[in-house]
């Protein structure tokens, strides 16, 4: 009997399920979203594959060797507000560190409009009110040392105090807990002790970081999301074994891999954006078997646009996320997001004969003007229908019908005020929409030190074989890669299928240079124990541990830190030196040569190590034959289209993308259509299927 | 004292007297400026190159942010990339500290007029800058000029701005409080060419870096400059490759005309008229106990604004700013009031703006008076006026309303200035950064925002207390938000915060005192709102604290700590803090907005709830009467409000008089029109309060008490100050609500804060 790989990826209206056999065969399956209860949306889901393939639920279940699954529950649980009530502990006098927010709006690098017009902003609605913080005496100080010992007497206090105002979760974090767990890690046992039904996480557990803000921050976030995102995993999980699976649900956590039920009922926040995450690490497998290290992954979807970036096909992490303006410390694979999506807005001015598009957007409702549910601003989608990008009577695989007179109609109005013709306005809202994708993904590339020229673009999400041939052109990519066929669509659920079992465990310890060698491996190795004792925790075997360590560094009095990976968790007196190297290697790479300050000291502050196992991968079927014949079929037949290049509408082929083989290949301008995209091919590029049936799309090709 | 328009003999050249830019300037024909542009750029490229222009200046902060060592310049975010046209127009100007917009274009002037001949200005060139009489703030703003050439011409400039850690003088971090003059601060620079033909000129760096403290972090944040503008430099290269010179120009050009459109837009939507506001600086050096006045008036005729000081104390001691430091604070409130709408690409307003101040005074001080604490004081002093005087012409039109904003927190910056040995057995001296933390003032229709930050720097961050704790000597017993610390009012400010702090792991820790504002507000609230705490320095020595360390139970307020008390003076030089000594800094909050009494006691509930207020300021300033739980009880509310206002009647009623509104000056202030002439009326019962031309003060019911009552956290100012300082409060004599407060030095007279022109007035 054939076994299955099984991805799962559970968005607000559908739940997707992609099945893959052992010989890459895919099957998909689609069912509504069950907010009252999960659960009962992923059975459906994988009830419709199994039907799909001849087999009923508990059969399935039976074969299924991997079950991965993505979550939105605490994303969820955050924008709606309705995380539980939660109480939090510290360090007497430092109560309102939350509140503090270090004395910022939280809004570095977020929308200018916000920074610039101070009366618009505000700091987000606290996390937890003052009331609900209850300060104990004790301190640590910079050494570790216990400066105070802990008053348990007012731990108690304060943890019945919290209990009693009716809180269901608790947080906990101590000045330096990071270097001394002890007061912490009292007082949660005191917590489980005195009030055992509480939801109850502890800093230097989840995040033994430095920083008391963005440490407080990730517990708060942690007890918030907690007793929903447990009652959520657990039921899950129960009722998956109930129904007979065998394998152990793996959950898609936001550092790039997956972790078990266990540790997601420990430490929700790792699950927080993992949906876009998982994007990226089917990405990153993908990119392996096409042999595309370096891949900048493009999600376009209505109201956004999500960018991540692969460099030696290893995802690009950052140490420190926000959400909600609020920062905390999690390792994460870096996912920057942009405003600019099918739906942002376009406005004029006339007085300035100026033209701007998004940052905001219409959203799905009213959305666009062209889908006659109200909007009457227009916008990209708009504009991409007027320009004969998108089919008015083919969208979304036919199932919606675009009123292409209305939109016209509402671009028109626009391009009278300022002066310009209909298609020329037009073509210039899409043209400062891809300019600003091609913004953000330089933004996450060369100010990285990575060249784009060396990268391909993935291009998901509805919008983004529309726009990405543009924005590439832009940026000098070589190539852009439309992932194959239905999978493009459930590139979430794929991703989750595809991921590593994966622990990343991190410990701060502020070393000077000259370094010693003995406290240096120490650290390494009992970062390495714990990572061997997640792994053998959840199950996996001794020989498909992998270990990967790295130490971020940074020059003494500096503040900006850099992070240096080693090449073992050892490290002998040749490979220290070796580490300075490094560390001037990578700071001028990030920073232009000359940078770095040789000679001056430098510091060591985390210590790190990713602990993971390679899960089973799924096989990819490669066309064994590639033609490029294409099928008379295939051009389903021609649509007047503005092209910005020649500034003129002309009759272009379209062509129906499922009847397009591996092999074929058109030069624009053409476009090619699914039900899910459209991929517009300009004049000069070029747009080719792959063995794999993966579209390619040449930016450049004459 | 003549205003700077008023000396036509005076040579105002960066030297003697503050560098004025002339309209024309006087450039050496050696440098070719690039004048050729397309002034029909279509809007889809200008917004493609619009855009990638912000980018560019955005790219460029950041490469300093990341490079850039200090923690100072770093936490503070005290830096300022920008980029201006081949004539020193502002096109771009960061989102940083707001206070080096006024002094970029005029060192470029400076640099164009003074160097274009010798010794040239050619590409490959950037020039270092630092001289508060050319153009920079103090002289720790170190700034770094760099030409952007285009086919041999001069195409644009790209600038950048940073903090240094420190540069010299009689204090370390070089804010020096007890210099006379310059000669005691840190080393200055006119314009000087460090890189040459792409080079760094060595022996010109190795002056610059001889002079400070570190010169290693000093010579580490010089690098971050140059990567910042060579970054920027190649970037609008390669944009002028893609979209060719004149259209690239063509933009940046359009982009100042947008933002001259804009505001022109503005000011016809608004009255004519002078507005006046004035503030205090206490202690210009050690042992002075007197106040010295701030004065700021604006004066609106048509689309032109002209700003001066008339009235400001004269320069003394080390408390002053130079003509480009006070014009700097006032082109933040332009920015933010005015130009956020256009990114604060202010070089359009600015066309249309003067600055006219008198030379000898604090805020624009003749050389060679001692100004490296510019930034915390005098500029700072000079900013708040800004936004209050900007906010009340702004007022009377319904949509620009919303971009009113009170006085934030740090109106003055209580500096800890401290040093030692650390933990790690190395020197140290520090500026204690934890004041940045701040609060945003109320705004017209919400309140503040509690430790927001500073607006003049809208994305600054403080340290982690882990952060400060792992570099030097101290454990800090709180950091905590201080109920009643923003100001009262309709809408109310934002909570400021205490750091209070111990040495640890050293014997002892050696600091000065540099402040003000800690015995008269600076943070005062607008049209109505009550001020905020001032600043105060709480330092007992010879505490229990061990004794609370033995027994576990810390304190969570100095008012909890028993030892004995030592009044810090506000510029209180080399005491020392040995290790049972608590020292404790508080920093100002955020002015309040309109009359508390009209505060919904929805608002006071949860005000009371979330600690941001007491209960005793409920019911003193707020008018709230609290039931036995602790809530507000509604009507009783209402009668209690009702009745306070009554009673300030004392039996008279103004007579009321019914007239059509010419403008709205304030949320109970109106001008009026009727058959006898234009004149003031209370917008809630339409009292007459005077003819138009006149301070309809002088027809309020008025009421003096001590500053004391205008908040709980102020104290009084005779520990400071010899100067008696009054809450003047004035109430409409129809109905008793109030129209507005003011602070002053008792002595002073009432101040004209609204002088409608006297075409309103007729």
């Amino acid at each position: 009997m054939s076994s299955y790989l099984c991805g799962l990826d559970i968005g607000g209206t559908f739940t997707d399920c992609v099945l893959m056999d052992e010989n890459g065969q895919i099957t998909i399956a689609k069912a509504p979203s069950t907010p009252s209860n999960f659960a009962e949306g992923v059975i459906e889901a994988i009830s419709r594959a199994a039907a799909k393939i001849g087999k009923d639920l508990p059969q399935l279940l039976d074969a299924i060797s991997v079950l991965a699954h993505g979550t939105t529950v605490g994303t969820n649980t955050i924008i709606q507000r309705r995380g539980a009530k939660v109480g939090l502990i510290t360090t007497k006098g430092h109560n309102d560190v939350i509140h503090i927010m270090r004395g910022s709006r939280g809004l570095s690098g977020q929308d200018i409009k916000l920074i610039v017009h101070i009366p618009e902003s505000s700091k987000p609605e606290p996390l937890i009110p003052k009331r609900l913080i209850r300060g104990v005496s004790e301190r640590v100080d910079c050494f570790g040392k216990i400066v105070v010992d802990l008053n348990e007497d007012e731990a108690r206090q304060a943890i019945i105090e919290l209990r009693d105002a009716g809180c269901e979760a608790l947080a906990i974090c101590t000045l330096w807990s990071f270097l001394e767990p002890k007061h912490e890690k009292r007082i949660k046992e005191l917590a489980q002790e005195l009030a055992p039904e509480l939801y109850v996480t502890c800093s230097s557990e989840l995040a033994p970081k430095w920083g008391e803000y963005e440490r407080t921050t990730a517990v708060a976030l942690n007890a918030y999301i907690g007793p929903v995102t447990v009652g959520y995993v657990t039921r899950l999980d129960k009722q998956l074994k109930a129904t007979g699976l065998k394998p152990p649900l793996q959950i898609t956590q936001c550092a790039g891999g997956t972790i078990t039920v266990r540790k997601a009922q420990e430490a929700p926040l790792l699950t927080l954006d993992s949906g876009p995450v998982a994007g990226v690490t089917g990405s990153v497998f993908l990119g392996t078997l096409m042999e595309t290290p370096n891949i900048i992954t493009t999600d376009l979807g209505g109201t956004s646009f999500d960018v991540g970036v692969i460099h030696n096909a290893a995802p690009i992490v950052t140490y420190k996320s926000l959400v909600h303006q609020y920062e905390y410390f999690l390792p994460k694979v870096d996912v920057h997001t942009l405003g600019t999506g099918g739906g942002s807005k376009v406005r004029v001015d006339k007085a300035t004969r100026s033209l701007r598009v998004g940052p905001d957007s219409a959203g799905a409702d009213p959305g666009p003007v062209c889908y006659g549910r109200g909007g009457t601003v227009p916008t990209t989608t708009d504009a991409d229908l007027v320009l004969g990008y998108l089919d008015p009577d083919n969208y979304a695989g036919g199932t919606m019908k675009l009123d292409h007179a209305a939109a016209a109609a509402a671009l028109q109005k626009l391009a009278d005020e300022i002066g310009m013709d209909l298609y020329e306005f037009a073509s210039g809202v899409a043209t400062i929409a891809e300019f600003q994708m091609a913004d953000l993904i330089r933004k996450m590339t060369v100010t990285k030190g990575l060249d784009p020229r060396e990268f391909v673009v993935y291009a998901f999400g509805g919008a983004g074989p529309v726009h990405m041939g543009v924005a590439a052109r832009e940026l000098g990519v070589a190539k852009v890669i439309v992932p194959q066929g239905d999978t493009a669509a459930v590139w979430c659920a794929f991703g989750a299928a595809s991921a590593d079992i994966l622990h990343v465990d991190e410990q701060v310890s502020i070393m000077s240079s000259p370094f010693e060698l003995a406290k240096v491996n120490a650290m390494l190795e009992n970062l390495h124990d714990k990572g061997r004792a997640h792994l053998t925790e959840d199950g996996v075997d001794a020989s498909r541990h992998q270990f990967r360590f790295s130490i971020d560094m940074r020059h003494r009095g500096q503040i900006n830190e850099v992070e240096v990976n080693l090449d073992s968790g050892v490290l002998d007196q040749a490979g220290l030196e070796q580490l300075r190297e490094r560390f001037v290697a990578r700071y001028e790479q990030l920073y232009g040569r000359g940078a770095a300050l040789r000679g001056a000291r430098l510091e060591m502050v985390t210590f790190r190590c990713r602990a993971s196992a390679t899960s089973l991968k799924p096989k990819l079927v490669a066309a064994k034959e590639l033609t490029d014949v294409i099928a008379a079929d295939a051009q389903t037949g021609t649509r007047d289209i503005y092209w910005a290049e020649w500034k003129k509408l002309a009759p272009t082929p379209i062509f129906n993308g499922y009847k397009l083989k591996p092999g074929n290949a058109i030069v624009g301008p053409c476009v090619v259509e699914t039900t899910t995209t459209s991929m517009v091919v300009h004049p000069n590029q070029r747009i080719a299927v792959d063995a794999l049936g993966n579209f390619l799309i040449d930016p450049n090709w004459v | 004292m003549p205003r700077i328009s008023e000396m036509t003999d005076v040579d105002f050249n960066g030297i003697e007297n503050p560098y004025v830019p002339p309209k024309e300037l006087r450039i050496s024909p050696k440098l070719r400026l690039h004048k050729q542009w397309d002034e029909n750029v279509d809007p889809v490229t200008y917004e493609v190159v619009r855009h990638n222009l912000w980018q560019i200046n955005e790219e460029h902060g950041a490469t300093i942010q990341r490079l850039s060592g200090s923690p100072v310049a770093m936490y503070a975010l005290d830096l300022n990339p920008s980029i201006l046209t081949e004539d020193a127009e502002f096109v771009y100007f960061g989102p940083y500290m707001q206070y080096m917009s006024g002094v970029t274009d005029t060192q470029v002037k400076w640099t164009m007029e003074f160097r274009s001949d010798n010794p040239g200005i050619n590409e490959g060139d950037m020039f270092i800058a630092n001289d508060p009489w050319v153009g920079a703030a103090h002289q720790q703003d170190v700034m770094l000029l760099c030409p952007v050439f285009w086919e041999g011409e001069l195409f644009c400039w790209v600038t950048n701005c940073l903090h240094q850690y420190d540069i010299g003088g009689i204090t370390p971090g070089s804010f020096c409080p007890s210099a006379e003059s310059v000669y005691e601060e840190g080393i200055m620079l006119p314009p000087l060419k460090i890189i040459e033909n792409y080079e760094i000129r060595r022996d010109i760096e190795a002056v610059y870096l001889r002079a400070s403290r570190k010169p290693q972090l000093v010579a580490l944040d010089f690098r971050a400059q140059v990567a910042g503008n060579t970054t920027a430099r190649d970037r609008v290269l390669e944009l002028i490759k893609r979209y060719g010179a004149s259209t690239v120009k063509g933009v940046m050009k359009r982009v100042i005309d947008n933002s001259e459109k804009s505001y022109l837009e503005k000011m016809a939507r608004l009255p004519d008229g002078e507005w006046h506001d004035r503030t205090y600086i206490e202690a210009c050096r050690p042992g002075d106990r007197r106040t010295h006045r701030v004065v700021l008036g604006m004066r609106k005729e048509g689309t032109k604004l002209t700003f001066f000081n008339d009235g400001s104390a004269p320069q003394e001691g080390a408390m002053n700013a130079t003509y480009s430091g006070w014009r700097g604070s006032i082109m933040v409130a332009i920015n933010e009031l005015l130009c956020w709408d256009q990114y604060f690409a202010c070089g359009g307003a600015l066309r249309h703006v003067e600055f006219d101040p008198t030379p000898g005074t604090l805020n624009c001080a003749n050389f060679p008076a001692s100004v490296s604490t510019a930034p915390i004081q005098s500029m700072e002093i000079s900013l708040y006026p800004a936004y209050n005087v900007i906010s009340k012409m702004i007022y009377p039109d319904a949509e620009l309303r919303r971009d009113i904003m009170c006085i934030g927190g740090t109106s003055q910056w209580p500096a800890t200035l401290f040093r030692g040995i650390d933990q790690w057995g190395e020197r140290y001296g520090y500026l204690l950064v934890d004041p940045i933390g701040g609060a945003i003032g109320a705004f017209s229709m919400a309140d503040g925002i509690n430790t927001g930050g500073q607006a003049r720097t809208p994305i600054c961050q403080l340290p982690n207390i882990e952060h400060t704790e792992q570099s030097f000597p101290v454990l800090f017993l709180y950091r905590k938000e201080l109920p009643d610390s923003g100001g009262a009012g309709q809408y109310r400010g934002g909570l400021s915060a205490e750091s209070c702090f111990i040495p640890h792991n050293t014997d002892f820790i050696t600091q000065d005192t540099l402040s003000s504002g800690n015995a008269t507000p600076t943070s005062p609230g607008m049209m109505g709102g009550y001020p905020s705490t001032t600043n105060a320095y709480t330092f007992l020595r010879e505490t229990n604290i061990f004794e609370s360390i033995q027994q576990r139970t810390m304190p969570g307020d100095t008012s909890e700590i028993s030892g004995r008390e030592e009044v810090l003076q506000l510029r209180q030089e080399n005491f020392q803090q040995h290790a049972a000594d608590v020292y404790a800094v508080r920093w100002t909050g955020g002015g309040g907005f309109g009359d508390p009494f009209d505060r919904a006691p929805a608002d006071i509930e949860k005000d009371l709830e979330d600690y941001a207020i007491t209960p005793e300021a409920a019911r003193s300033i707020y008018g709230a009467v609290l039931d036995t739980q602790g809530n507000v009880d509604i009507e009783a509310t209402a009668a209690e409000r009702a009745r306070i206002r009554r009673s300030r009647l004392n039996g008279g009623a103004g007579k009321t008089r019914a007239g059509e509104l010419v403008f709205q000056a304030s949320p109970l202030l109106d001008a009026r029109r009727d058959g006898q002439g234009n004149y003031w009326a209370c917008g809630k019962c339409s009292a007459d309060l005077g003819p138009l031309n006149d301070n309809y003060k002088h027809h309020c019911i008025r009421e003096d008490n001590p500053v004391s009552s205008s908040n709980p956290l102020i104290g009084d100012p005779a520990r400071y100050i010899d100067d008696a300082v009054s809450f003047r409060q004035f109430f409409c004599t129809g109905c008793g609500a109030l129209i507005d407060n003011e602070i002053a030095v008792s002595s002073d007279g009432l101040l004209h804060d609204v002088v409608p022109a006297l075409s309103m007035c007729e």
